[in-house]
Parts: C-alpha cells; structure tokens; sequence
C-alpha cells in the first residue's frame, strides 16, 4: 500500500475513532509537523501479523483530561486522576491501531500488543509515517512504524 | 425485561465506557459484573448466572479466543450468550470468533445503537 494511503487511513480511522467513542472532532486538516512543547501523554500498542509495527500516539495533557472526561462521562477535568487520564489514552492508541488494521487487506490474523504508556519527554520515535490531527485543546500526534511492509 | 450482564476487557475504563454506553443506550441491566480476562470471568460463572457476556479478544491471561473455547466446552455454560466485542474487526477474526460460538460480534469503534441492536438480536425473545 503506497505511503499516502497509509497516512490517509490513520487520520480516517482516528478521525472515526474520536467522534464514535469520544464524542468529539478534528479541526482543520491534518499535518504533517505539530507543536511538541506541552506536557503530554504518550501510548503505544505493537502489532504482529502483516503487516507488523508499533502505532504511537502523544496528546497534550490538557486534551487528554478533556478526552478522558468525555470518555469516562467523568464531573470535571480536575476529577481523575494520572492513572485513569492514562488508562484512556492508552485505549485511545489501542482503538486507533485495532480500527487501522481491521482495514487492512490481509490473510493474517493481526496480534495486538497490550497498549503501554510511553513515558514523558520520550523522543519521537522514528516512523515512516506520523500525521498530527487539531482536536482543538493541542494536536494528537501520530506515528506508525510498519516493518516487513513493501510499499 | 432486565439483564446480569459481565464485561470481559483487561481495560478498567473500556468496561467503566461500556456499562455506561449499554445504560446510555436504554438497555436494562440488574447487574454489572466485571472480570479482567476469561479465567476471572469462567471462575464468575462457576457462581454466578448472567443472561449475557460481552467480551474483548486481546487481554493478557486467558484471552476472549480461549475463553469462548472454554466456555464452549462447558455442557452448563456454553448456553451463555457471548457477544465479542473488539478492536479486531478483520473478517477472518469475526468467522472465527462467530465459529467458535460467539452469538455476536461488535467491533470497536462502536455507536450506542450498534451495542443495543446486537444485543437486542442476540437476547431475541428475552428483551422484548
């Protein structure tokens, strides 16, 4: 599948991901490049099957409570804790990551890894694709390494 | 009519986002019981009866794969309905899930009315 393709059905999954089980949207088009100055939350889930790689996602702590708010029907931001904000992000990786490869053309059964927290001020990791989506409160970053993919 | 219903996800928040989507979507639940993978859910149902299970796929410890297996096996539990519902939405995960013996099949992401339209089918006659 050609790079663009790729990038095109990671925005189109999340995009989907976001409105169906977080009740919110994507503002504007998605980027390639995004601020990385906020404190964040960071998740990743590895895939094998065939494709295999990892999908990484980080979001500013101010719309991850937002999004875990929403998520968890949660009385105030200020009312959950690290653990659970956490907790949410890593099944909003886990979503992202089922929803995409449920799309992919393969006569593999796919292995999703439990999703993990990446812990904060980690470095990007090196992907070939990453796209960066505005939820409004900071961009959800994202980034798909696929190994054993030919193009 | 009102139902015991046990979510299957390693995921405290997914099972904290289900029970609320399921209460959200008008279905009428007595209880909500919880296990964190299959064996804690199979060593819940060795004591407890529910009407249905909604279970995910990937969980560490005993997975939503050996836990319909399992359940399968069993001549009293394998009369359980068991509704998957996962991220994995690949059609050879669902044939096989569905092959196994799962009544249904919910893929994540999922809207309310999907939940309660798959459980209305799944339950038939007992939701009316």
């Amino acid at each position: 599948m050609p790079d663009n393709q790729w990038e095109q059905m990671l925005v189109t999954v999340a995009e989907e991901v976001l409105e169906t089980m977080f009740f919110t949207g994507i503002y504007g088009p998605a980027q390639d490049a995004g601020p990385e100055d906020l404190p964040r939350f960071a998740a990743g889930v590895s895939f094998e099957g065939a494709p295999c790689g990892r999908l990484t996602l980080s979001i500013p702590e101010t719309a991850a409570r937002t999004l875990a708010a929403d998520f968890l029907a949660a009385e105030g931001e200020g009312g959950l804790t690290d653990a659970q904000v956490g907790a949410v992000v890593c099944e909003l990786a886990n979503m992202i990551c089922g929803a995409l490869l449920s799309r992919v053309e393969s006569g593999e059964h796919f292995r999703l890894s439990s999703p993990e927290l990446v812990p904060a001020g980690a470095a990007p990791p090196a992907c070939q694709h990453h796209r960066f989506l505005d939820l409004g409160e900071g961009a959800l970053s994202l980034w798909l390494r696929l190994e054993n993919h030919a193009a | 009519m009102a139902f015991r219903i046990l979510i299957v996800d390693d995921s405290p928040v997914m099972r904290a986002f289900i029970r609320r989507i399921m209460v959200l979507s008008g279905i009428e639940a007595t209880e909500f019981l919880e296990a964190s993978d299959g064996q804690e859910a199979l060593d819940m149902l060795q004591h407890q009866w529910v009407d249905v299970v909604l279970t995910d796929i990937n969980m560490p410890g005993m997975d939503g794969e050996q836990f319909v297996r399992r359940l399968e096996a069993d001549d009293l539990l394998k009369s359980v309905p068991v509704v998957v519902v996962s991220t994995d939405a690949t059609e050879g995960r669902m044939h096989q899930m569905l092959s196994l013996g799962a009544r249904g099949y919910v893929k994540k992401p999922f809207l309310p009315e999907t939940l309660r339209e798959e459980l209305e089918r799944v339950l038939g006659g007992a939701y009316a």
